[in-house]
């Protein structure tokens, strides 16, 4: 509990100032390091604080947080002690940002005596301590995992936990074992869902009834569209008709085209010419679909050049199932009956050839023999109550989705207090939740079982294997979503009045622009500094349009060539654009607050204790908002922290509130020029997006921190540098690829390793 | 006796719920009723603030004017008593930086500053709700109901806090409770999902499944344990208390012999206009305090700093963005309207529970339903005044119809001993309260 207290403060305060210094202080690094120099901590480096720091940095005024005066009537070993406060003085003097403008700037030789002094310090400490993997808890499935491992467990795919109260996150993201956390809301909803699941896997033979759905354009926010889109849940595998209705007065001869789609995927394309009023609809008929939720939109495409009222989809209409697919033939039922005999013909030895294999992939390991019979006890007591053997199979099913070995990802505490490797069940499932959001599939379960999952060069082809593999899309969409922070897309609302071009589609179009765009990252294996600058892009004709971006049409998205000029990489996509802005105009500080924090991880401190966020949207028309943001940058205690957000900020004032290029904002024309605290100077996103990548060992370091994190399910903490840096070096030693990264991941210490517990076998 | 069929509407999106209950309608998805019907408590959060200038009556009594926001509750007068002078300061800063809205949310019926983290060891305190709950909910089927019309899903942290400290109603120190959001999850909670046209006996058999998976997963709960550290071991209790309390649960609710009410229909999904998600939300929370299905509930109408828009009521703007209005009056104007507009949710909760019976008088008379926030104006993040009004006497035990100014800064935890006084669960402590407010 000691260390995890410790541990609490360095999150709180900061888990900024080590991070983003750590890469200043590992590259320094050298073999054979000097003899301790304490005599340099008061020869040089006390005088160097009293002269230019304390003045501000003391006890009274702790400006930044920070009280450097107590460092004064220390010995080296006490000061060096609070090793967050030096690495954020390192960093500060490094950047040039402080002594803050306005004060003597030290010569240069005297900040490096300082620096290196503080440096080669924590390098001896660092070599001397022992490699500390630190302790993953206790992990619950989160909503996302919890769908997908449903999904390749039973090849159900309802997404029942769609249902379940949101995850909360810590350190940006919602897969965090220490805070996620159990509820009875929770636990019901689990009783629930694996009811759900396991009727859905295993039907009571009743057929299913015919069903007509009609989704009115009108009730579902879109009305007088020519596109429309439902989600709608199949209830089992069968044909269904598809069918969508226009509405318009008589327009006789009025020529136009339906079309269907399901799932993304266009179903019916059809030449419609409206004789009377009586042609209102067009359909694809008997469909197979499999149970679940299901995308279905209905477009229509009229001439451009009709300038009168215009007819619209008003509805889509479900029909079915006309014809059910017998179960035996469902995914489902082939995967859980392994014994292969269809309902009703099963022996009594089938309970046993069923339920071994479900479990075992159900529980991620072998299954115990005490486990497997209390699964077999539960098909008894059904059968004993009168229900069937698949009544039965139904009820172990059921089980095993309550069970704690189902909904925890647990790692067992060998005797001793020594930090280990984690069993080879273990790593597959470290590896296969954090490249696909679900559980080890059978190949890499058999090689962990064989004990030839750590094998570097097997792990290595696995992870290969893994990110080829569609389902690695859950982490563009776990991972990406949360580390660009554009999840929080789907709940904005920019102000309709100002942008009455966002709607629901173009919303779409921008998530599915930066997730295949990510996607293109990791299936063709770029350099991860494309991340800030690739010169192409995905884009469909309505995003194209909005991009300024010719010769695209069509609603499938394609890859196209950029020159770098308005567009590449994240930072310049709408999607991005969008959620670092408010709903009714762009922010500075937030874009410039989403680099620091994103690009760099180095999120700004927050603003101190009442005083407000500074309130852009206070801001009035008479003067241009950028003269605005620069008065209140005056003030030395906001100018701190604004200096750097801000600049960042302006280079992408060329866009508005979601995204779009502009040069001009109302009356004023835009200006993207900006200076950075270390002098640096840009005009334009294109050069600002040059600098970033002329600093690509930021970025990657601050790309390995976050895809650390998500990976380990939790925070890092200083005992983790020595990891980070080894991932950043071989990542940089191999042209940045994507795959290096994923691969020093896994390979690192606290990937492949656990500490021992403080107490073995409990409190 | 033979109830009476009815005919009760809960439409899809966006209409609500109509609904002539008459007392004899209720026993068929009701506990037994009440001789003595039991005091209801309800704790209506405003998120971000509330301007005072809009807030405050301007004179202490009984014939005092109702000011622009409490507007709507003017003809409920008799009903309301106003409070004034009650402070959240464990809102405050205190030495831990920003945050003062995550803060807002987490002390505001806990009366406890919440630890600061983003992620490991999250920690504050019981709440005041969950404190009856524990009470009270050994009666009903629900312990308590927690209500949000806003999800606290965001990537990033929540104001420098973790986004667990969202959450108003605390089960323990280490459990903040989620609340529900989609009004058709919690009519499926009310009244159950499952398919009910299975025979008598095909129920019971699943009865009995259920109990024996349950038993199963708290045993193999309970084997890991024992091979677990300190943290793990935690981690794993919040299921085996989970298990426990849902058993117990499934137990009550069977012996109700619930049944979805004919016609009563499940809620589509979330309507995308505010005040009919609240709305819906309030209906169901209204069979659920009739019916004796809970006692207890919390209801937070957004999050607490929040970036909802109201382009219904002609705020696009986001709600936090403008409630730091620097005095500009067209924001002022603006983040009013909203807090008018949330104050209508709770007026028409009101109207709503004034209109049912509920055994010898209305629903009204048998709950105590407080509606604030736990900042005053939201510029400056003033949790020294937290506006307070509350409705319905609490079955005699709160002298309404007036507005009452206590000492600035008095702990709003006085409240809270009070009203625990009130719904039967009488405490000498809580939270930071000094002593009991004198409101009968």
């Amino acid at each position: 509990m000691q260390r995890r207290g410790g541990l609490l403060c360095s999150a709180r305060a900061s888990r900024v100032y080590w991070l983003s210094s750590a890469a200043i202080l590992f590259a320094f690094v050298l073999p054979g390091l000097a003899a301790p120099a304490p005599d340099r901590f008061e020869t040089s480096v006390k005088p160097f604080l009293h002269e230019h720091c304390v003045m501000c940095h003391n006890a009274k005024l702790s400006s930044g947080g920070l009280n450097l005066d107590r460092f004064l009537s220390q010995t080296a070993a006490a000061a060096l002690s609070d090793r967050e406060h030096w690495e954020m003085v390192v960093q500060k003097l490094k950047a040039g940002e402080m002594p803050p403008k306005g004060m003597p700037r030290p010569p240069a030789d005297q900040i490096t005596t300082v620096t290196d002094w503080v440096q080669t310090e924590y390098a001896r400490l660092d070599q001397a301590a022992k490699p500390e993997p630190g302790r993953v808890t206790a992990h619950r499935l989160n909503r996302a995992e919890y769908n997908n491992t449903i999904r390749d467990l039973l090849h159900v795919n309802l997404r029942v936990a769609d249902d379940f109260p949101v995850d909360p996150y810590g350190y940006g993201f919602d897969n965090i074992g220490d805070v996620l956390s159990l509820s009875p809301v929770l636990t019901e909803e689990y009783l629930k869902a694996a009811e759900r699941v396991a009727r859905a896997a295993i039907p009571t033979g009743q057929p299913q009834k015919l069903i007509v759905a009609r989704y009115l354009a009108e009730r579902m926010g879109q009305a007088n569209r020519l596109h429309v889109q439902v989600v709608h849940e199949f209830p089992v595998d069968g044909e269904y008709t598809l069918r969508a209705a226009w509405f318009q007065g008589y327009l006789p001869g009025f020529k136009m085209k339906g079309r269907l789609f399901l799932d993304g995927k266009q179903v019916l394309e059809k030449d419609i010419t409206i004789y009377t009023e009586m042609d209102r609809g067009f359909e694809a008929p008997d469909l197979q679909i499999s149970q679940g939720p299901h995308k279905v939109e209905a477009s229509i495409e009229i001439d451009p050049a009709w300038k009168k009222e215009k007819p619209y989809v008003e509805y889509i209409q479900i029909h079915g199932p006309t014809k059910q697919t017998p179960p035996e033939l469902t995914a489902p039922y082939q995967q859980i009956f392994a014994c292969g005999h269809a309902p009703g013909h099963h022996n009594p030895s089938c309970a046993r050839k069923i339920l071994e294999p479900l479990a075992h992939r159900a529980f991620r390991r072998p299954v115990t023999a005490k486990e497997l019979d209390d699964l077999l006890s539960l098909v008894k007591m059904a059968q004993k109550r009168g229900d069937s053997f698949e009544t039965g199979i139904r009820v172990a099913l059921e089980a095993i989705l309550m069970s704690p070995n189902f909904l925890f990802r647990i790692e067992r505490n060998p005797p001793g207090t020594e930090a280990h490797h984690i069993t080879d069940t273990e790593l597959a499932s470290r590896l296969s939740y954090f490249l696909w959001s679900s559980m080890p599939d059978d190949e890499l379960l058999k090689l962990a079982e064989q004990n030839r999952l750590h094998d570097p060069s097997v792990l290595h082809k696995q992870v290969a294997r893994m990110l080829a593999d569609s389902k690695s899309e859950a982490l563009v969409e776990n991972f990406g979503g949360q580390w660009l922070k554009i999840r929080n897309l789907e709940s904005l609302t920019p102000d309709p009045v100002k942008f009455p071009d966002f709607d629901d589609e173009l919303r779409d179009d921008m998530l599915t622009e930066t997730q295949m765009f990510f996607s293109d990252i990791i299936k063709e294996d770029r350099s991860v500094l494309d991340f800030l600058d690739g010169r192409y892009t995905y884009v469909n004709e309505r995003l194209a349009k909005f991009y300024g971006i010719e010769g695209v049409t069509g609603p499938e998205f394609r890859r196209v060539e950029l020159n770098g000029a308005e567009r590449s990489g994240v930072i310049t996509q709408a999607s991005v654009l969008t959620v670092s802005s408010y709903p009714t105009r762009t922010s500075p500080v937030i874009r410039g607050k989403w680099i620091l924090e994103t690009i760099l991880n180095t999120p700004p401190p927050p603003p101190p204790p009442d005083v407000p966020a500074l309130n852009e949207e206070a801001i009035g028309v008479s003067v241009s908002f950028r003269q605005e943001l620069e008065k209140h940058r005056t003030n030395p205690l906001c100018a701190s922290c604004h200096s750097r957000m801000d600049p960042l900020g302006f280079g992408l004032e060329n866009y508005d509130a979601i995204g779009r290029w502009r040069t001009t904002d109302g009356k004023f024309p835009i200006d993207a020029s900006g200076a950075l605290p270390n002098g640096k100077t840009f005009n334009g996103p294109a050069e600002l997006k040059a600098i970033l990548k002329s600093d690509g060992h930021g970025f990657v370091r601050s790309l390995t921190e976050n895809l650390l994190t998500y990976a380990l399910g939790r925070g890092l903490e200083p005992y983790d540098r020595p990891a980070v840096e080894s991932i950043v070096r071989s990542v940089e030693q191999n042209g940045d690829r994507f795959s290096q990264l994923v691969d020093s991941i896994v390979a690192s210490v606290p990937f492949q390793m656990r500490s021992g517990a403080a107490t073995p076998g409990g409190d | 006796m033979k109830h009476l069929p009815r005919r009760t509407f809960l439409r899809g999106i966006g209409t609500a719920i109509a609904l002539p209950l008459l007392d004899s309608m209720v026993p068929a998805f009701a506990s037994k009723v009440q001789a003595d019907s039991p005091c209801r408590l309800m704790f209506m959060y405003a998120p971000t603030g509330m301007m005072p200038n809009a807030w405050y009556p301007q004179t202490t009594g009984t014939d005092f004017e109702f000011p622009r926001i409490m507007k709507p509750l003017e003809k409920f007068r008799k009903d309301v008593l106003v409070l004034s002078g009650l402070g959240d300061k464990n809102g405050y800063a205190l030495g831990d930086g920003s945050g003062d809205h995550a803060r807002a949310a987490a002390s505001y019926l806990t009366g406890t500053h919440p630890h600061k983290t983003e992620g490991a060891d999250i920690r504050c305190n019981i709440s005041a709700d969950q404190f009856a709950a524990a009470e009270l909910g050994k009666k009903t089927r629900f312990a308590s109901l927690e209500l949000t019309c806003e999800d606290s899903r965001q990537a990033g942290a929540c104001d420098s806090y973790s986004c667990a400290y969202q959450s108003i109603s605390w089960k323990s120190p280490t459990q903040p409770l989620p609340p529900e959001i989609n009004p058709r999850l919690l009519f499926e909670r009310l009244f159950g999902d499952l398919d009910l046209s299975g025979t008598p006996s095909q129920r019971a058999n699943q009865a009995a499944y259920r109990k024996s998976i349950l038993d199963l997963a708290y045993q193999d709960t309970q084997r890991l344990q024992g091979k677990l550290d300190a943290t793990d071991k935690r981690k794993l209790d919040e299921y085996l208390t989970s298990i426990r309390e849902i058993e117990t649960r499934i137990a009550k609710a069977e012996n109700d012999q619930q049944q979805v009410p004919v016609g009563l229909e499940k809620p589509a999904g979330i309507p995308p206009v505010f005040a009919d998600h609240a709305h819906l939300m309030l209906d169901l929370l209204t069979i659920a305090f009739q019916t004796d299905m809970t006692r207890v509930s919390t209801f937070m109408l957004a999050r607490e700093g929040g970036l909802r828009t109201y382009g219904e009521i002609g705020v696009p703007e986001a709600h936090h963005s403008i409630s730091h209005h620097r005095r500009n009056p067209e924001l002022i104007e603006k983040v009013t309207k909203i807090q008018c507009y949330h104050l209508e949710q709770f007026a028409y909760f009101v109207e709503k529970l004034k209109s049912t019976p509920d055994g010898d008088g209305s629903l009204l008379d048998h709950s105590v339903l407080v509606y604030g926030a736990s900042m005053g104006d939201p510029n400056i993040h003033d949790h020294g005044k937290c506006p307070t009004l509350l409705a319905g006497n609490g079955k005699g035990g709160v002298k309404t119809g007036r507005h009452l100014r206590y000492d600035t800064q008095t702990p709003i935890c006085n409240l809270y001993l009070s009203l625990l006084d009130i719904a039967g669960v009488p405490t000498e402590k809580f939270g930071d309260a000094s002593a009991k407010l004198e409101i009968a």
